[in-house]
């Protein structure tokens, strides 16, 4: 479980960046943040990682064995812990490049071992299965000893998650997970993450609504960092215009980043066609 | 103004185009010439200089073949100096480098250890040799101590310049896992400076070979105390030997250098 309570930040110029922000997230849900650029969606995130501090408000993790982490009060060793328990999904290209798939994989479980076993030793054979097969899960094992760097932007993003399915974490959160991919690969990735949540929590920010409509079980809206929204993902057309103001247009027709597929009548049925491709 | 019109009324400026050029020679040419008056520098010398030259320059020849096998032993000993200096060097450099890296030492930590880069760089090797021997006395272990403090200066900053390049974000999400400081720099800093850091190595190894030559004739042993032990005893025939042995043990290192940075550089390339 986690609770958000009262996150505010601001610049030191005045400018408010996170205004009383408030949610929790229970078991089985997946939890869509929304929000035009610069609304705070990422920063809610950070705090709650412990890597930026709010000035005020908390973030604490209840684990499902009881134990409960301050998120944004713990530092050293403390946050490591928390850390630990919190599988992060960044974008894939912040994924070490010169590292194997498979090393970037069991970089998730770091964390649980000691600094001087991770540096004169590596890690253990079991390890390295349970890597494999966190691989197999996200049907990147055929690309397990393949340099990072040499993938694409969706392989990436699958190594990605992975990683963070690999460290067994109470709670996933997802940041941009399809922000850089085309529409098929981020179709892939949200069938990847729906069947996640179902055994532990996924909170993640997005910037496609229809994904998250179709996706996710609840949707948090934020505009100027403040929340202005939480509740059932389907978004009206008004709700879109209150939450996106003059982007509304580009997120809801978002240019197609990967070289453009020839144009089809259907492209759900393109689409489709891509997953097959990679079952 | 880029116009044909501006340009020819640029051009019409005749001789005072070419005032500017003009005064920096003159200038630049009287530093030179009150340079050389100074250091007494006089071309009068060169004539009679150059005839002595081809005369001393006889004695050089034959090379004295018969030294070759006792030289050898000198130069195995001048490139097990830079061999044993090198991954010296490099540990040394490795630990200036993370200090004085931006992204993961604090500042208290990074000003030092950038300013002992900085004075190391400016430091000639031959000072760094004569402080050292006149703490630990004459011998190869001076020697070895001065190459590889010698390179600092140059990995040690090219270290620290590589992993304020990583990308920030790479360091969070290693973070986020909850590693520690120092498994982020094992899993995630030094794989990624790994490809460049080896071939500077490999270079640096080529560096010190020639350096060892050097600081050899001043003290550190090697082929370069035998080549100046040679020309003092006016033995000139052995020296051009010794002169030949370097030749071919310098050229041999940079071949070698050569091919394994290429090895290096290739295999770490993100094909």
């Amino acid at each position: 479980m986690l609770y958000v309570e009262n996150l505010s930040k601001s610049l030191p110029n005045g400018r408010v960046l996170l205004d009383r922000v408030s949610f929790s997230v229970k078991p089985g849900e997946f939890v869509g943040i929304l929000g035009a650029s610069g609304a705070g969606k990422s920063l809610t995130l950070r705090c709650v990682l412990g890597l930026t501090r709010p000035d005020s408000g908390r973030a604490r993790l209840v684990t499902s064995n009881g134990t409960e982490f301050d998120l944004t009060g713990a530092s050293g060793r403390r946050l490591r812990e928390a850390r630990r328990r919190m599988g992060v999904i960044f974008q894939g290209f912040h994924l070490v490049k010169r590292l194997r798939v498979l090393d970037n994989v069991m970089i998730g479980r770091l964390g649980e071992i000691s600094p001087w076993r991770s540096w004169f030793y590596g890690f253990t054979d079991r390890e390295a299965a349970g890597a494999f097969e966190a691989l197999r899960c996200v049907k990147m094992e055929s690309c397990a000893e393949r340099v990072t760097g040499t993938l694409s932007g969706g392989e990436m993003q699958r190594v990605a998650i992975a990683r963070a399915m690999f460290q067994q974490p109470e709670l996933f959160l997802a940041d941009e997970p399809i922000a850089s991919l085309d529409p098929s690969n981020s179709l892939a990735i949200m069938k990847l993450l729906r069947p996640l949540a179902a055994a532990t929590p996924v909170v993640g920010v997005f910037h496609q609504p229809e994904m998250t409509a179709r996706f996710c079980t609840r949707v948090i809206a934020i505009k100027h960092g403040r929340i202005i929204y939480d509740g059932a993902p389907e978004l009206s057309h008004a709700k879109l215009e209150e939450i996106y103001g003059n982007e509304l247009m580009e997120v809801l027709r978002p240019a197609p980043v990967a070289p453009a597929p020839a144009p089809s009548p259907e492209p759900a049925h393109s689409a489709g066609l891509e997953l097959a491709k990679l079952a | 103004m880029t116009t044909a019109a501006g340009l020819a009324s640029e051009r019409a400026g005749g001789w005072r185009r070419f005032r500017r050029p003009f005064l920096a020679a003159l200038v630049l040419g009287a530093l030179v010439w009150w340079s050389a008056a100074l250091c007494r520098v006089s071309l009068d010398e060169l004539g009679p200089a150059l005839v002595k030259g081809i005369e001393v320059g006889g004695f050089f020849l034959p090379p004295d073949w018969r030294a070759l096998p006792e030289l050898l032993q000198p130069a195995l000993v001048t490139m097990l100096l830079a061999a044993v200096a090198t991954p010296l060097g490099l540990a040394l450099s490795i630990g200036f480098g993370l200090a004085g890296a931006r992204n993961l030492a604090p500042e208290w930590l990074r000003m030092p250890a950038r300013w002992l880069i900085g004075i190391e760089r400016a430091l000639p090797e031959l000072i760094t040799l004569l402080l050292l021997v006149a703490a630990l006395g004459i011998g190869p272990f001076p020697g070895v101590m001065a190459l590889a403090i010698g390179s600092i200066g140059m990995l040690g900053k090219l270290i620290a310049d590589a992993i304020e390049e990583i990308d920030p974000r790479v360091l969070e999400s290693v973070e986020s896992v909850g590693a520690t400081r120092w498994q982020t720099i094992r899993h995630a800093v030094l794989p990624e400076i790994m490809p460049g850091l080896l071939a500077n190595t490999i270079f640096r190894f080529e560096v010190n070979v020639r350096s060892s030559v050097l600081l050899g004739a001043a003290g550190a042993g090697g082929i370069g105390f035998e080549l100046n032990k040679a020309m003092s005893m006016l033995e000139y025939e052995r020296a051009m030997t010794a002169i030949l042995v370097t030749l071919a043990l310098v050229f041999g290192a940079e071949r070698l250098s050569d091919f394994l940075r290429r090895r290096v550089l290739d295999g770490g390339k993100l094909k």
